[in-house]
């Protein structure tokens, strides 16, 4: 009993990552890597979708931002709901695999989802104090797809019929100001 | 004796506001036709709402007859005040349709922010906004930013344009009018706009590698958050996504550009630098920035987060000019900034209570009045040391030498009190709701000073009396309280006065 006290309470005080441990090749969360940023560190395995645009640069690499929130899977117009903002990170990509890929989420997209495996780099004094992941390996785990917009004609109707009694009430004005 | 308004004061007043509704509305056509443009359907039946209600409004007013088409001072103060209450009110209408915001307050909330460029957020899934709401939000900093008021004198100044361009908290005249005073600031903004575009579209398109329409797009983006000092982003990681130094270093320029006063800008115009630096309040921003970026930077390192002195001096600066300039871009993560603590969280405090210049787009106290405040303090300590009778020299150079009157270092002390009195009261409805002390007061001074920067606080699921705390604070910070007093006492008066 007292064994098991005992573990407990360690479990209890230690954080998920203890401060210079290794976390080389441990399945983590985008939300893991911005709580956590300082103490993860080694390669890492993630999921996510990714997002925004796809940079080329010069150096045969490809920037991207990689989202680990609820909308990965629902976005809201998909009908997803609300849980909160985006929880992202930035990803370099070998431009080999980025050319391979699908276009990036966005409005009326979701994009690739993928689990890759790469290094975290906290503020990398390489890259001028940026964090990322530079990736090694990716796996499309689902394509990108297109997501269908539903435009409410009702509001557009209301819309047009006050930007027509305005005209009528401009003119009207414009009469009797004659 | 409090004297009652007349049926005519809200005549003029409802008139005016009509004018300014009419002008938002048709300023709402250029996100209508991104839109269009986009075919993204859904927003731009939102944004067709949205002109409507402020056309038919407008309309609506402006069929009211009055009698005394001049504006006095307080008709002036109040229709500012009105404007900046209405503008957010009707703007946030295609936002709150979008989906993307729990609730009407908070589609408002973000209006506000934007309006008051100030740059907090409450959008969920900013990631799959469409572009145009996204142009929407940003196009609300521009309009924020170089003022609704502005636009309007810009167009149609009437009788009693310099109340309305007070109310604004724009308290030097550039230029013997102030219709020519307006027009030199949309013309200032415009230069900067094509200049500011073109170079960061460039970037993005030639150095990060994004596709050309998409550079345009964060080109835009980007110039009307960092000239408008506002801070809001195209993306969730705000300018952190761009990770590219070259990129912040533009926006740098135009953060700085637009937390200048714009009689900055005409004197440098005029290539009148010595006198720019001899400048009270050139110089007291100098200091003010230099104290909190070593501040800032000594805390950081002390940290131990950056192994590498490139690192730590990129990071600090920015964030550092980011708060200072009000403007509230970011760099770094949400959580990570919240992390900050001793020197680097004061220095960071500091710098966004204090804020930028004068008559710019920046919020904050302002740094003449801080330097004014720091002149006067020094006299009276003067004045205790030298012998009883003598007279201590005062003044100051801005522009010219001016003196240092009883009745200006009473203005600008009173505003500054107001600014710590607004921003200890907000932090106390955070407190009251069980933030900790330090996040309470740095995202109450974030939405007070206009900042917009945050450590968690501000979050979809905060209460609903923060939220309208953080409104109102925008609101008061940006309009720098006269002319919010100015319409409290009129609906006051119409209550109690006789």
């Amino acid at each position: 009993m007292r064994r098991l006290l005992f573990i407990a309470s360690v479990m209890l005080l230690v954080p998920a990552y203890p401060a210079g441990a290794a976390t080389d090749g441990v399945q983590v969360s985008v939300t893991d890597l911005i709580q956590d940023a300082a103490v993860i560190q080694g390669n890492v395995v993630v999921q996510g979708e990714l997002i925004g645009d796809y940079g080329f640069r010069r150096d045969g690499s490809m920037w991207t931002q990689l989202n680990g929130d609820s909308y990965v899977y629902k976005p809201v117009l998909d009908g997803g709901p609300l849980t909160g903002g985006n929880v992202g990170v930035a990803v370099r990509i070998p431009e080999a695999i980025a050319r391979t890929l699908d276009k990036p989420g966005g409005y009326r997209v979701r994009g690739p989802l993928v689990e890759i495996v790469g290094e975290w780099k906290y503020h990398d004094p390489h890259r001028g104090g940026e964090s990322y992941i530079d990736v090694l390996t990716l796996e499309v785990l689902e394509p990108g797809r297109g997501l269908v917009e539903h435009p409410d004609y009702w509001i557009l109707a209301s819309g047009l019929i006050l930007i027509a009694a305005a005209a009528a009430l401009r003119r009207g004005s414009g009469r009797a100001n004659r | 004796m409090l004297v009652r308004p007349t049926a005519e004061d809200f005549r003029v007043v409802g008139s005016n506001l009509g004018r300014l509704s009419i002008l938002v509305g048709a300023a709402g056509a250029i996100p209508l036709l991104w839109a269009v443009i986009g075919r993204e359907w859904a927003p731009a039946s939102s944004f067709c709402l949205m002109i409507g209600v402020f056309l038919v409004l407008g309309s609506l007013a402006r069929r009211i007859r009055v009698q005394r088409h001049r504006l006095d001072w307080s008709h002036g103060m109040v229709v500012v005040a009105l404007a900046w209450l209405l503008v957010p009110i009707l703007g946030a209408i295609p936002l709150a349709l979008s989906g993307h915001y729990a609730s009407y307050l908070d589609a408002l909330f973000d209006a506000m922010s934007g309006l008051t460029t100030t740059g907090l957020t409450l959008v969920q899934d900013l990631d799959h906004l469409a572009p145009s709401l996204n142009f929407w939000r940003h196009l609300l900093h521009f309009l924020g930013g170089q003022g609704i008021i502005i636009a309007a004198l810009s167009i149609f100044a009437g009788g009693g344009a310099v109340t309305l361009y007070l109310g604004e908290a724009r308290d030097e005249r550039i230029l013997p009018s102030v219709r020519s005073t307006a027009r030199f600031i949309w013309a200032a903004a415009l230069v900067h706009l094509v200049a500011g575009v073109a170079v960061l579209t460039l970037v993005a398109w030639l150095v990060l590698g994004f596709g050309f329409y998409r550079s345009l797009f964060h080109g835009l983006m980007v110039f009307f958050a960092a000239f408008d000092t506002g801070g809001f982003s195209a993306q969730s990681t705000n300018l952190g996504y761009y990770h590219s130094m070259i990129f912040e270093f533009g926006a740098s320029i135009l953060m700085v550009a637009g937390a200048m006063s714009f009689g900055l800008h005409y004197t440098l115009w005029k290539k009148r630098y010595s006198t720019a630096m001899l400048n009270l309040e050139t110089r007291t921003i100098l200091i003010t920035f230099g104290g909190t970026l070593a501040a800032t930077i000594l805390g950081l390192a002390a940290t131990g987060q950056f192994t590498h002195s490139l690192g730590l001096a990129r990071y600090s600066f920015f964030q550092v000019l980011s708060a200072h300039t009000g403007t509230g871009f970011g760099t770094v993560s949400v959580p990570e900034l919240a992390g900050w603590s001793g020197l680097a969280f004061g220095g960071m405090t500091i710098a966004m209570a204090l804020g930028g210049m004068g008559s710019s787009t920046a919020g904050g106290v302002k740094s003449l009045r801080i330097g004014i405040t720091v002149r006067t303090i020094i006299a009276q300590i003067k004045q205790v040391l030298v012998p009883e009778g003598a007279l201590v020299g005062r003044s100051y150079f801005q522009n010219a030498k001016t003196r240092l009157t009883p009745e200006l270092s009473q203005a600008a002390m009173s505003v500054s009190l107001l600014y710590v009195a607004m921003y200890l009261l907000g932090a106390a409805v955070a407190l009251a709701y069980g933030y900790g002390l330090r996040e309470a007061l740095f995202e109450a001074i974030s939405a007070g000073a206009n900042v917009g920067l945050s450590v968690g606080v501000t979050d979809p699921a905060m209460p609903a009396l923060l939220k309208i705390t953080y409104i109102a604070q925008m609101w008061l910070g940006r309009l720098e309280f006269v002319a919010c007093f100015a319409l409290f006492g009129f609906i006051w008066s119409t209550w109690r006065g006789k």
